[in-house]
């Protein structure tokens, strides 16, 4: 047979190709994990105002990274838009002593990248540049943070930007190009979970119409505050110059605090039901899933390595292998586990492909959701969620000074301490058959999917 | 702060940058090791790191394919996921005997529809030609692929490499395949490298194709991901309007290439391309290169040096006349996009075009805005996914237009401008500028292992790893004379393809 070409010749003989090394992994005598979470008291400093640090250096390059984490967001507004004309204002108005050209100018000088993002709960801003611009970008930044440009303007301009949603999904500047396609999928399933819920409360035109200046500046005073802020920074610096940076740039902020977190109510869970977005593409993107309650600490766990087993990621995962690995139906099946600080999340589970796949593609992960809650996982399912978690994905959250001071001052801002890092690898390996399977009865709710499939129209449920 | 002082804080801040040291700013402490089977070590040692990222690059990808089977390189690439005799088998022997006869069955079925094709003598037209006609035979030996295939799926585990990855904190578990080259991608805890070592030489000598059929359509599917994109079908027609020859501008595989792939030709591509002295691994992170060069040796060692695979030999002809593309679209915005070729990286000319790409932007685009012409202009090098190659390729200037009636007086404002900068100098601010953005840009990039490692491997396919530092040396010594003597060279008529995207009512 003259295709039978050498190599399968070779390895007829034996599991052994010459004298390759061919032992398997879990023969090899891997050593096992030395890794040590970074002490963050190690790059943690507070001002006397309050104001929590995390400073560290990173000197492969000539870089630094000027970030703020502030606990408020989009469901702290009372006044609807007020958060979103702030977002506006952080984003190109800059500090309130340069104009928005001024303040755009300078970026590009610098050659910085600059990032806002304003999530339900949190906001971040972060200011990447040179080091050798670090002296002006500290000025800007601290500027932004403290005394932000509010104007009218601002206000407009995001007012003009709320327009009705459109159903249509066709169309090159519509949302379903694939670029957006899985996107959109998603916002239209947040919008259906969320709908008249806090979290899914969105500004409409007529309540810029009562907004003023003064109303985005209360706002912001009440919020970016130092005892509700805190900053991660690194990069090619000193650290002694960087702390009194810091003390210089922060140091006069009056003291304050946010009295209290908001209070939100839980979401009630409906029926499964299919929502349907007709969309003539050569793919269609379905989204399904369910609300997620509030997961106390005892069971964040065994959560976690639930969904790590059944859909965590494009990667060795039961959605994974009974979806593309053997029958090629698509690129990727994955779940994600979206956790709120104080009210419900969301458990959803995404995929895509050609429309004359995507009925059996439901069903296969619908299938994952039902074995999992019926039966326990492997042992070796166990063993390498546990292992990719604790010594793969939790590992590179502190990989360098940027990664470790960032993770340090996110954990400060939401818990005030460090606890959950300090024992997290402990609690993932505590984390048991039993205890997956019961994260999977807990968790998982197959009778209350919320099931949005946009392109070509499919009944899902027969 | 008021503009003036700010303004004069720019220019300074610039003008310390010039200045620097160049030889400083591009240090990359690598360190290599030259196996005797040709295979290449390449390592950043970083001593306080606990882990380690590591790469291994091979010098191939489309560029290697025949028509036909376009995308192959890529399918190959999914195919060698998909495991080894020692990894995903759980009866090699008889798994072994399974893939024998699909092999078998395979070749029947080449020779089936080849014989189907002359007895028919069946020449369509367009893309519904080739082996369209079925027969007995031919669907008979199609279903006993399917039969032994789900026979094969009884015997294996699927994703056994990145199960053990992910087992062992393997994390950024990625792979790609463009034009010039494949690279498989880990980054795990620097004492567990090994099994970065043991995967990939295994990957590298005995990859089983499993799953072949379902795994295609994988790639379909990726394909139509490209597609449901509005721009996709231009870009692809303006690629193959600017080159004639070689396959740096072809995609990644029409509809009719994926029903063509067959195992022979993957196996071709595998056994010919996947050689040590093909072959470079690239560690960043804390290893060192003594400690690595035993370890390499353990695995990788026993295989032998191959014979060299050929270069690419595609050699476009030399550009005679003005080239121009209408298209008409329902979906597209209107646009006026203008290409020239420009040479690969390995040429002196290459790293100079990134700094004009940046400083005649921001130009150009003031030159619109004073003509009134609406709309927005980006200015790159992408050809498919790639912005460089080893090979010529070329400077896109794509003016997106508010007005469709805009189109000529765009187009005229453009090519005009770039006229006169090839006679004037653009201004100095300009280019300052621009090396800046592509200095600060460099950091990013190497504040990051993996991007890092990807930059060293990336060269070291289109060119050689020790001229990535002079490349990014040379842009710091672009100047304003640089910049227009480039212009005048390149930008000229008969190195032009032009496309007009109008919309589908306007008529000539």
């Amino acid at each position: 047979m003259k295709r039978i070409t050498c190599w399968l010749l070779l390895v007829s003989v034996g599991q052994f190709v010459g004298a390759q090394d061919l032992t398997h992994p879990t023969d090899m005598g891997l050593p096992e994990s030395n890794f040590v979470r970074p002490d963050p008291s190690d790059y943690q400093t507070v001002l006397e105002n309050g104001l929590t640090a995390y400073v560290a250096r990173a000197d492969q390059v000539p870089l630094v990274t000027l970030s703020a984490f502030i606990r408020v967001g989009t469901v702290d507004d009372d006044k609807q838009g007020a958060a979103e004309s702030l977002l506006e204002s952080l984003r190109h108005s800059g500090p309130a002593n340069l104009s928005p050209d001024e303040f755009t100018a300078t970026l590009k000088a610098m050659t910085a990248d600059y990032v806002v993002e304003m999530h339900d709960e949190w906001t971040e801003i972060s200011l990447n540049v040179p080091v050798e611009d670090l002296h002006l970008a500290m000025t800007l930044f601290a500027g932004v943070v403290r005394t932000p440009g509010i104007s009218s303007e601002n206000i407009s301009k995001v007012a003009l930007a709320v327009v009705p949603e459109a159903n249509d999904l066709q169309g090159e500047d519509g949302p379903a190009l694939y670029e957006g396609s899985l996107t959109a999928t998603v916002d239209r399933f947040r919008d259906l979970i969320y709908a008249d819920h806090p979290y899914g409360s969105k500004p409409s035109g007529d309540d810029f119409d009562e907004l003023s200046v003064a109303d985005v500046t209360e706002f912001h005073a009440t919020y970016f505050v130092p005892g509700n802020v805190v900053l991660s920074i690194a990069g090619d610096l000193d650290i002694d110059a960087m702390h009194q940076e810091v003390a210089k740039q922060f140091g006069s902020w009056s003291r304050q605090d946010v009295s209290k977190p908001p209070t939100i109510v839980p979401a009630v869970g409906s029926k499964t039901r299919q929502h349907s977005f007709p969309a003539e593409k050569l793919q269609s993107w379905l989204v399904f899933g369910h609300h997620l309650p509030l997961v106390p600490d005892r069971d964040q766990a065994s959560l976690e390595v639930m969904n790590y087993i059944l859909a965590g990621g494009h990667l060795w995962t039961r959605m994974t292998i009974e979806t593309r690995y053997k029958y090629g139906y698509t690129n990727d099946a994955s779940g994600f586990l979206t956790q709120k600080w104080f009210g419900p999340g969301t458990y959803d589970f995404r995929s895509y492909s050609r429309p004359e796949v995507i009925k059996p593609i439901y069903k296969n992960m619908l299938d994952q959701i039902f074995r999992i809650r019926d039966e326990e996982v492997s042992v070796e399912e166990l063993f390498v969620a546990v292992g990719a978690l604790t010594e793969g994905t939790f590992q590179i959250q502190y990989l360098d000074g940027y990664s470790a001071a960032r993770n340090f001052a996110l954990e400060y801002l939401r818990y005030r301490n460090h606890e959950r890092s300090a024992s997290y690898v402990d609690r993932i390996r505590a984390v048991t058959e039993k205890d997956v399977l019961a994260a999977a009865r807990k968790y998982l709710r197959p009778d209350e999917m919320q099931i949005v499939l946009v392109g070509r129209p499919e009944n899902l449920l027969n | 702060m008021k503009t003036l002082p700010l303004l004069l804080l720019i220019a300074m801040s610039l003008i310390a940058q010039g200045a620097m040291a160049q030889s400083s700013r591009y240090d990359l402490p690598i360190k290599e090791h030259l196996f005797d089977n040709g295979l290449r070590l390449l390592v950043i040692e970083r001593p306080d790191e606990d882990r380690v990222v590591g790469k291994i690059f091979t010098d191939m990808g489309a560029l290697n394919e025949t028509p036909g089977q376009l995308g192959s390189a890529h399918f190959l690439e999914h195919l060698m996921f998909k495991g080894t005799p020692t990894l995903g088998s759980r009866n090699w022997t008889v798994e072994k005997g399974l893939h024998e006869q699909i092999n078998a069955v395979e070749d029947a079925l080449t020779e089936a529809l080849n014989r189907s094709r002359n007895d028919l003598r069946e020449r369509g037209v367009f893309h519904d030609y080739q082996h369209a006609t079925s027969s007995p035979e031919i669907d008979e030996l199609r279903t006993l692929i399917e039969t032994l295939n789900i026979q094969v799926l009884e015997l294996n585990d699927e994703g056994p490499m990145k199960q053990w990855y992910q087992a062992y904190g393997g994390t950024r578990l990625t792979a790609t395949t463009e034009q010039e080259y494949m690279k498989f991608d880990l980054d795990l805890p620097a004492d567990r490298v090994e099994l970065f070592l043991r995967v990939e030489a295994d990957r590298m000598q005995n990859s089983v194709f499993r799953n072949f059929d379902a795994e295609r359509m994988i790639l379909v599917e990726q394909r139509l991901g490209d597609l449901n994109r509005a721009e996709t079908d231009f870009r692809e027609a303006m690629n193959s309007l600017v080159g004639r020859v070689s396959m740096v501008y072809v995609p990644e595989g029409y509809n009719n290439d994926f029903s063509q792939y067959t195992r022979e030709y993957q196996r071709e591509l595998y056994e010919t391309y996947f050689v040590p002295n093909n072959t470079t691994l690239i560690f960043i992170g804390g290893v060192t290169l003594e400690e690595m060069v035993p370890k390499v040796d353990q695995y990788f060692g026993a295989m032998e040096r191959k014979p060299e695979p050929a270069r690419y030999q595609g050699r476009e002809p030399l550009p005679s006349a003005e080239k121009r593309l209408m298209w008409r679209s329902a979906v597209l915005s209107p646009r006026i996009d203008i290409r020239y070729q420009i040479p690969g990286v390995g040429h002196p000319d290459r790293p100079h075009f990134e700094v004009l790409e940046i400083a005649l932007a921001e130009h150009l685009r003031n030159v619109m805005q004073d003509a009134d012409i609406d709309g927005s202009l980006d200015i790159n090098t992408r050809v498919v996914h790639t912005t460089r190659f080893g090979v010529p390729a070329s400077i896109n200037f794509e003016f997106i237009l508010a007005d469709s009636d805009q189109a000529a007086v765009a187009e005229k404002t453009l090519l005009v401008e770039m006229a006169r900068l090839s006679d004037e100098n653009i201004d100095a601010t300009a280019v300052a500028f621009a090396q800046k953005t592509l200095r600060t840009k460099w950091y990013r990039t190497a504040a990051d292992p993996n991007s890092l490692a990807f930059e060293i491997g990336h060269f070291e396919v289109m060119d050689s790893w020790k001229t990535l530092q002079p490349y990014l040396g040379a842009r710091d010594a672009t100047t304003v004379d640089t910049i227009r003597k480039l212009i005048g060279r390149y930008f000229i008529a008969k190195n032009r393809s032009v496309g007009v995207v109008t919309t589908a009512e306007q008529q000539p």
